[in-house]
């Protein structure tokens, strides 16, 4: 990838593209044509980040974790996206969608969620912007992130419990296109960096400002780059935002870490690169969890932000060109890792974070002496009741 | 290379005739009930037939032909056993020309020209895939030229008039007109909006138009043909199938009522 490229889409390499129904395709081509309209002009640049610094508190720090490097043995600092408005990465992206669709002259907004922090966020940004908000959320998730879903109902969204399918992210996804295909009125704030053009490159858009910051932080913190940036990925979202910034700086290694589950050799999990092969899903070209006849598999984490089959197409690229390296964290390690971060730093992450984290703890000694910069993508509260239902049922 | 999915469409054309399409979704209720549905739709005088590969995540079709899918896979249906079917219903004399409708996913697992080879060889004749719209339709005009099959675009009510005409520029057989905007299932009233729609696709596309989305009698037949050639009727059909328990004999009869519309 040259340095110069602006990934602005269809196509991240082999993967991507406009996989949408003919219905969709006018609201997708009036999207396109906003965000690389309206979206560039100095003033909509000026409105939002005027909101995400004065509403949702960017920039948001840099935190050097002493504590638990000591324990690693290497250097540990942590972007606080756990400290944004809503608790997560994701009001980045709702903030700069919700404004767009309202220059659009959209009234309606409809929204998918896994973790219900997108669906907060979404509901949230509704609120502020007086729109009209309707979130898509599996059961599954809507049971085990209730804090999530009851802000959501709070906040002034109409909450669509999806009970088909897995009753996960997929299923959400699934049925909020249903409803933006009977409705393409309305705009569809996608919340991951994924979908059908343009949605991976808009997300990411949005989303890179965590890099922008972390860059310019860690340099001015640490005194240098950082050797290894790390992020979870379920969508992909948080760590495209933050991997973005350093894809240039050859020597910084990039790690995505995806949900390992119960292993991958016990088929329960959603690691995308470990177990999967390049398909086509919810609009775009990437690697899926499939069986030989392109049914999509169920997958399995006890994070519902990761919870999902596929991945977002810019990261099928940089794997692809060798440029970031896709790993995975078990169900075990992450709980593990949501622990010691909360014990020995005063910091509950969020259980996708923490995956993040488990990888760091999982690789201490390669990673030894080393500078690593952790995406902490969002915080935990909203985990409390899965975690402590995992330890009750003895499973941690 | 002649095709009876053109063919056809060029009979109905010539003889200012219409037709109804029916749509089945593979292997639901089991993969013989299909394949004798299948002949029972000839015999009554399909037009044409759509045949549904199952697929997990439907993101274009409503309760009804998500269950229909739900259920066929369970059933263990794959597009391997819907082409095995297909061939036997050529051999055994099938005759109406066969829509493979599928989302893109199944298709392209094995790659998308082998598929399509292999869908030639069992005896369809057209690929529809709602989710390839024009901007990745390279992929299937390459891969149904390279065996003879119609690759078919799609229209919708939001499709503006440059993609409508580009659609029936580059669809075979027929422009597939999504009659309403939602997923497959609620029905389409023809009232005077979707009419001035079909009308508008009618004055923009060269290719014979097929309506679909909702169609269920045989006056929602007659409304669709006054601007279109053939009726595509779906959700209604398989909705009956999987009520009854006599599924090719509900076919027949329902076929034929429907087809009262076009006279
Ligand atoms: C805190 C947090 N991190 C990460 C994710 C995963 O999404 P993405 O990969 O798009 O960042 C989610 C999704 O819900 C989340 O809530």
């Amino acid at each position: 990838m040259s340095s110069s490229t602006v990934h602005s889409g269809p196509w991240f390499g082999d993967f991507g593209g406009s996989f949408a129904p003919e219905t969709l395709m006018a609201s997708l081509l009036e999207l396109e044509e906003a965000w690389k309209g309206i979206g560039q002009t100095p003033e909509f640049k000026e409105e939002l980040s005027d909101l995400l610094c004065n509403y949702a508190g960017r920039a948001t720090p840099l935190t050097h974790a002493r504590r638990m490097s000591e324990e690693l043995g290497c250097e540990l600092w942590l972007k606080r996206e756990d400290l944004l408005h809503t608790g997560a990465h994701k009001l980045n992206n709702a903030l700069g969608q919700a404004l767009l669709a309202k220059k659009m002259g959209k009234t309606r907004i409809l929204a998918e969620t896994g973790a219900g922090q997108h669906g907060v966020a979404t509901a949230t940004v509704c609120a502020l912007l007086g729109l009209e908000c309707v979130i898509y959320m599996g059961e599954v998730d809507a049971a085990r992130q209730k804090p999530n879903a009851l802000r959501m109902e709070l906040l002034g969204a109409r909450l669509e419990v999806v009970k088909h399918g897995q009753k996960t992210l997929k299923d959400a996804i699934n049925e909020a296109m249903r409803a933006w295909v009977s409705d393409p009125e309305a705009h569809y704030l996608l919340g991951s960096a994924l979908g059908p053009h343009p949605f991976p490159a808009l997300v990411a858009g949005f989303q890179q400002v965590i890099g922008e910051e972390a860059l310019e932080q860690i340099q001015r913190q640490a005194g240098g780059l950082p050797d290894t940036v790390v992020a979870c990925v379920g969508g992909g979202s948080n760590a495209i935002g933050i991997f973005r910034a350093f894809v240039q700086e050859d020597a910084v290694e990039l790690i995505g870490v995806e949900a390992g589950g119960e292993g991958i050799e016990t088929g329960n999990h959603a690691a995308r690169f470990s177990g999967g092969e390049p398909g086509i899903l919810h609009g775009c070209r990437t690697w899926l969890l499939q069986d030989e006849g392109g049914q999509i598999l169920p997958t399995h984490s006890v994070s519902a932000g990761l919870d999902y089959p596929a991945v977002g197409p810019e990261h099928a690229e940089l794997q692809a060109l060798n440029r970031a390296r896709y790993a995975w964290c078990t169900d075990r390690e992450a709980l593990e890792a949501f622990d010691t971060l909360s014990r020995l730093e005063g910091i509950i992450p969020a259980l996708e974070s923490s995956h993040a984290l488990g990888w760091v703890r999982s690789h201490r000694d390669s990673l030894s002496g080393k500078r690593v910069l952790v995406n902490l993508s969002g915080r935990g509260d909203k985990d409390l009741a899965s975690v402590f239902a995992q330890r009750d049922g003895g499973e941690t | 290379m002649s095709n009876r999915l053109v063919d056809k469409m060029n009979a109905l054309r010539s003889d200012n005739r219409s037709g109804v399409a029916p749509y089945v979704t593979a292997g639901d209720g089991g993969m013989e009930t299909t394949l004798s549905v299948l002949h029972a739709l000839d015999q009554a005088g399909a037009s044409c037939i759509e045949l549904g590969i199952p697929f997990s995540d439907p993101i274009a079709d409503g309760p009804v032909l998500q269950a229909a899918s739900e259920r066929a896979l369970a059933s263990g249906a794959s597009l391997n056993s819907a082409l095995a079917m297909l061939s036997r219903f050529r051999t055994e004399g099938g005759q109406a020309p066969i829509a493979v409708m599928s989302y893109a996913n199944p298709l392209v697992r094995n790659g998308l020209s082998e598929t399509a080879q292999r869908v030639a060889d069992s005896g369809g004749d057209a690929l529809i895939v709602p989710d390839i719209p024009l901007e990745e339709g390279a992929m299937l005009e390459e891969a149904c030229a390279l065996c003879g099959l119609c690759p078919v675009f799609f229209a919708a009510p939001t499709s503006s008039d440059e993609r409508i005409q580009e659609a029936g520029a580059r669809t075979r057989g027929f422009l597939y007109v999504v009659g309403r905007v939602g997923v497959t299932g609620a029905g389409t009233t023809f009232g005077e909006e979707t009419q001035s729609f079909l009308n508008r696709a009618q004055k923009l596309s060269q290719a014979p138009i097929a309506v679909g989305f909702g169609i269920s009698s045989p006056e929602s037949v007659r409304a669709a043909v006054q601007n279109a050639d053939l009726a595509i009727v779906g959700t209604a059909l398989v909705q009956r199938l999987h009520e009854s328990n006599k599924p090719a004999i509900e076919a027949d009869s329902f076929l034929r009522e429907l087809l009262q519309g076009l006279n």
